[in-house]
């Protein structure tokens, strides 16, 4: 289990990266890159493992390594320093250590700076949002309570003492019932349209059940749903 | 205003404000010569230094502000837990002193130092006003570049930007290591 937390800490490939070279104690102008590499990317098989999020920053960092690996294998036709592929990097490493170390030292400011408390603004804040004052001009508590008191009257007369009454209705039409209806019309007729059907009873309740019987039936494959052109109307015919 | 009368009102203004209130705020308010305001904030800054004093009036950049003394944290702190006490998290310091010391800077620059996307830290920085916007670069795209705040110094307790130590940046970059490994 420790590892898992181990792992879970770097903030990224270069971290990962100076973590090998400082277990590895090695010098970073001479980065044995093929021995990185391979531990790099073993650490990657290992964080997915774990299934920690490998981001394609990392796997891109393995690119990068891989490729310095493979140009520092082709001999080299200049004693340049400059040419040395693992430059670019290690400048780069270099730079990040250079803001990695100058953050321990944020840190120990904060740790100083945290023991002087302010006191928070938030309180006077809003007055300077909105003009709330002007709303509450020449209004006293005992205001307010008249208030709230005719608030409460006004509630209870309302509602009254007793407990709510709802009226719980049982469905008119059921989608048994429709596809009864549904099936009777197919009976007499071939083919009829739905506004014919809802022209038995316009109410809510009807409407829906009907949909839902006609989605039923279709799923069923006793009838079929044409419909000529956009907008039109639309058919039901028998199976 | 008499200069008593202006420390008077500096004082009672520092303290229902509570953030670091800026130099430019007090004269706008108080109609007096910036010398006036100088001579009262200091005069101030010299009695909270009492010892008997349990406030510190510190200066962050062009704005001042009233503390507690830190030799009164442990008191303070049994009182009730200060909420401010939310440290940042080592990515956010690392992205941070990068902001601090290369602003005004992208944030494509900072991920590119970081080597990591750092969208979330950055957001998360600017949210806790760490941070904030300072303008736009004039490049394709115009990317923002991102900058610190009054609010940062007085996190960290800094007077300006200038007490941030040197980074050796324009020096060769080997000597600048070697002289690190020295120091360890």
């Amino acid at each position: 289990m420790e590892y898992i937390v181990n792992l879970n800490k770097f903030q990224g490939p270069f971290d990962l990266l100076f973590h090998l070279i400082e277990e590895n104690e090695i010098e970073i102008y001479d980065i044995p890159i093929s021995e990185i590499t391979e531990q790099y990317i073993i650490y990657l098989n290992r964080m997915s493992e774990y299934s920690l999020d490998v981001t394609s920053e990392f796997i891109l960092m393995a690119s990068t390594l891989i490729e310095i690996k493979s140009k520092m294998l082709l001999p080299s036709f200049s004693d340049n320093e400059e040419d040395d592929p693992r430059q670019d990097l290690v400048n780069r490493l270099i730079e990040y250590k250079l803001f990695r170390d100058v953050s321990e030292e944020f840190k120990d400011w904060e740790e100083e700076e945290l023991k002087f408390l302010p006191k928070p603004k938030e309180e006077v804040e809003y007055d300077f949002k909105f003009n709330e004052q002007i709303l509450f001009e020449e209004i006293n508590v005992y205001d307010l309570l008249n208030s709230i008191n005719s608030l409460l009257k006004r509630r209870k007369i309302e509602i009254g003492r007793e407990a709510p009454k709802f009226n719980i209705r049982y469905d008119e039409y059921s989608v048994t019932k429709c596809i009864k209806i549904i099936k009777n019309i197919l009976k007499d007729k071939s083919k009829v349209s739905l506004m014919d059907i809802f022209k038995i009873d316009f109410n809510k309740g009807f409407i829906i059940a009907i949909f839902l019987s006609i989605l039923e039936m279709t799923r069923d494959n006793t009838i079929k749903i044409i419909q000529d052109n956009l907008f039109e109307e639309i058919y039901l015919i028998s199976k | 205003m008499n200069i008593t009368e202006v420390k008077s009102a500096v004082e009672s203004m520092l303290f229902i404000w509570g953030d670091p209130l800026d130099l430019k705020d007090i004269e706008d308010i108080l109609q007096v010569e910036r010398v006036k305001i100088d001579e009262a904030i200091n005069s101030l800054i010299l009695d909270y230094e009492s010892e008997d004093r349990g406030i510190i009036l510190k200066k962050f950049g062009d704005s001042y502000q009233l503390k507690t003394k830190d030799k009164n944290y442990q008191y303070i702190s049994s009182l009730y837990k200060p909420n401010t006490h939310r440290s940042l998290s080592d990515a956010a310091m690392e992205t941070l002193s990068i902001i601090a010391y290369k602003q005004p800077i992208t944030k494509i620059e900072i991920e590119h130092i970081r080597g990591i996307k750092s969208s979330y830290i950055i957001n998360a920085l600017k949210d806790r006003g760490l941070i904030e916007v300072v303008g736009k670069m004039d490049k394709p795209g115009n990317p923002l570049l991102y900058g610190t705040t009054k609010d940062f110094l007085s996190y960290f307790g800094l007077k300006s930007l200038d007490e941030l130590p040197k980074l050796p940046y324009d020096e060769d970059l080997r000597s600048l290591e070697k002289d690190h490994e020295g120091e360890d």
